[in-house]
């Protein structure tokens, strides 16, 4: 298939390298140059500009960082894209922006999907993300005709194991935003709990092994709370993102006017981790913050 | 070997049956004659009395609501140290202050009398599965002699550390798992209300970094809005508040534990 490719980040860039072994042609375009090189040495073309990207493919995929990023690019793109065309954006963004985005691609019969993934950069170099999205059903151009998973799926199958079309555009965002409430929630319980056990003399690494195979739990037990055990504090998943997806998530509980009580005190933790400077470290940092204050103890 | 077991309830009483099923002659006293029916037929003595039980018994189980229950049973008039001899084990497997447990152990022990707390996760399902997680305090000749049991009711058994160390194990537990329920509560909600089906959601969560057996049980109940137990609210909350007691007494800032409690 004839695939466009923008953003390679922590997260696009070993998607990129996973569609072009897939076997399919890429053209990419890139703000920094230099980024793509990677890509252009294994078969990939450069293209002057995102629209030009949009002439040259069916499917166009993105994954950039904000909101207004995705605006931008999708507004550039649409200058490039025939009817029948696809933005495929894997970015975190608010559900809004993607349904802002989808109505100003509808006239020109371009399908906008909002496809945010979860699984970090280890799912996405080993191809093993949870996919959750949103979009129409059938093809803008072909109301009734093609369904929109099936022109997707190549793309899908080779980037993720679990992929959920999870409603219509929009969805897919509301579904990322469940994900991160309860994802970071469970990194905040895990940095409590952790606290909890330093402080009373009792060693976390053992009640984390302990607490692995029973109800509590988790991914994150397993791998967050493996790296707070050890004390290692380097990304994995920078915090910067996890409060970056916080501050959206929040300004949409206001918008629908739903209270988030855990989701608020996991809020606060991550303005403090970021106060703190830790916004580059991993999020498993949300136990340093707890710790914040107290006297360093001079066995460790 | 012979086992007092004292509290038969929804997690007891599975759990004394385990036992007895390995071969072990069971000495029972409940607060509630009827929760004895259920062993009328097997290898097990009634008796009147906590202290009863402790003289015919080499390790006595106790597994019931809170601390002051534990300590009734344990320090209390006709209690298990009334007539416990040297060398008794008590396992308290009942989910309790920490430090309420180092207090019961350290009174056990002028007594000759070894405590060790086994907090268990799991439910009444893992209770009855034999599959519950086990959260050892206490010390390491101890746990030796009382793993072989704990076996029969868990599939993992782990010694944390000292006297007190499994109920802090378990604080940790009620932390990620009282947390968690909610969190999730919260993540269906908001998706419900924004017109995205919470099913959907939950599908597309098992599949990466959000994965819990939380999501997993608890999330599937949610949908199917069943609310009966599983795991009754107000135990939680029982839990959640010595979380909060061991926060306070220690000077410890758990954001997410106080909204959760």
């Amino acid at each position: 298939m004839r695939l466009g490719f923008i953003g390679f980040g922590a997260m696009g860039k070993p998607m990129a390298e996973h569609l072009l072994r897939a076997g399919h042609e890429l053209s990419v375009w890139s703000r920094r140059p230099a980024s793509a090189d990677f890509l252009l040495a294994r078969g990939a073309t450069w293209c002057a500009s995102p629209a030009a990207v949009a002439r040259a493919s069916e499917i166009v995929c993105t994954n950039v960082t904000g909101s207004a990023d995705v605006e931008a690019l999708a507004g550039e793109l649409a200058q490039g894209f025939s009817p029948g065309g696809i933005h495929l954006d894997f970015s975190t963004i608010a559900p809004d922006a993607a349904r802002r985005i989808a109505a100003m691609y509808a006239g020109g019969g371009v399908d906008f999907v909002d496809a945010p993934v979860s699984g970090g950069s280890g799912g996405a170099q080993a191809a093993t993300l949870s996919i959750m999205w949103g979009g129409k059903l059938c093809e803008a151009v072909s109301p009734g005709g093609t369904a929109l998973a099936t022109r997707l799926q190549p793309i899908f199958e080779v980037l993720g194991k679990t992929i959920v079309r999870v409603g219509e555009v929009g969805a897919g965002q509301v579904a990322k935003a469940c994900n991160q409430m309860v994802m970071v929630a469970a990194i905040e319980a895990c940095a409590e709990a952790a606290r909890l056990a330093e402080a009373a003399g009792v060693d976390f690494a053992k009640v984390r092994s302990a607490m692995l195979g029973g109800s509590a739990g988790s991914r994150v037990l397993e791998v967050f709370g493996g790296r707070m055990a050890a004390r290692e504090f380097a990304p994995g998943v920078e915090a910067r993102l996890h409060h970056k997806d916080y501050a959206l998530l929040m300004d949409e509980a206001v918008k629908i006017g739903v209270a988030l009580p855990v989701s608020a005190a996991v809020w606060q933790q991550l303005n403090a981790l970021m106060g703190s400077g830790w916004g580059r470290d991993d999020s498993s940092s949300l136990l340093r913050v707890l710790e914040a204050g107290t006297e360093p103890d001079p066995a460790r | 070997m012979n086992v007092g077991f004292i509290g038969l309830g929804l997690m007891g009483r599975p759990m004394a049956l385990h036992l007895e099923r390995a071969g072990h002659a069971l000495h029972l006293w409940a607060r509630r004659p009827e929760s004895l029916a259920p062993f009328a037929a097997v290898n097990a003595r009634t008796h009147a009395t906590p202290a009863e039980v402790a003289k015919h018994a080499d390790v006595v189980i106790v597994m019931v609501a809170d601390a002051p229950d534990v300590e009734k049973v344990c320090l209390g008039e006709d209690g298990l140290a009334a007539t416990g001899k040297p060398g008794l084990i008590v396992v308290d497997m009942s989910t309790i202050n920490p430090n309420a447990a180092r207090s019961i152990g350290q009174r056990l022990a002028e007594k000759g009398i070894e405590f060790v707390d086994a907090p268990v996760s799991g439910g009444e399902t893992g209770a009855i599965n034999a599959a519950l997680t086990v959260m050892v305090g206490g010390t390491p000749a101890a746990f030796e002699k009382v793993k072989p049991l704990l076996e029969k009711m868990g599939k993992s058994v782990t010694l944390i550390g000292d006297s007190g160390a499994g109920q802090v194990a378990k604080a940790c537990n009620q932390i990620l798992t009282g947390v968690g329920v909610l969190a999730v509560a919260e993540a269906f909600n908001f998706a419900a209300r924004s017109g995205v089906d919470p099913a959907k959601v939950r599908e597309a969560l098992l599949g990466g970094f959000a994965y819990s057996k939380i999501l997993e049980n608890h999330g599937q109940r949610m949908l199917d809005r069943n609310f009966k137990p599983g795991f009754k609210a107000w135990m939680h909350q029982k839990d959640l508040r010595i979380v909060m007691e061991e926060a306070h007494r220690l000077g410890l800032m758990l954001p997410s534990a106080a909204a959760t409690a």
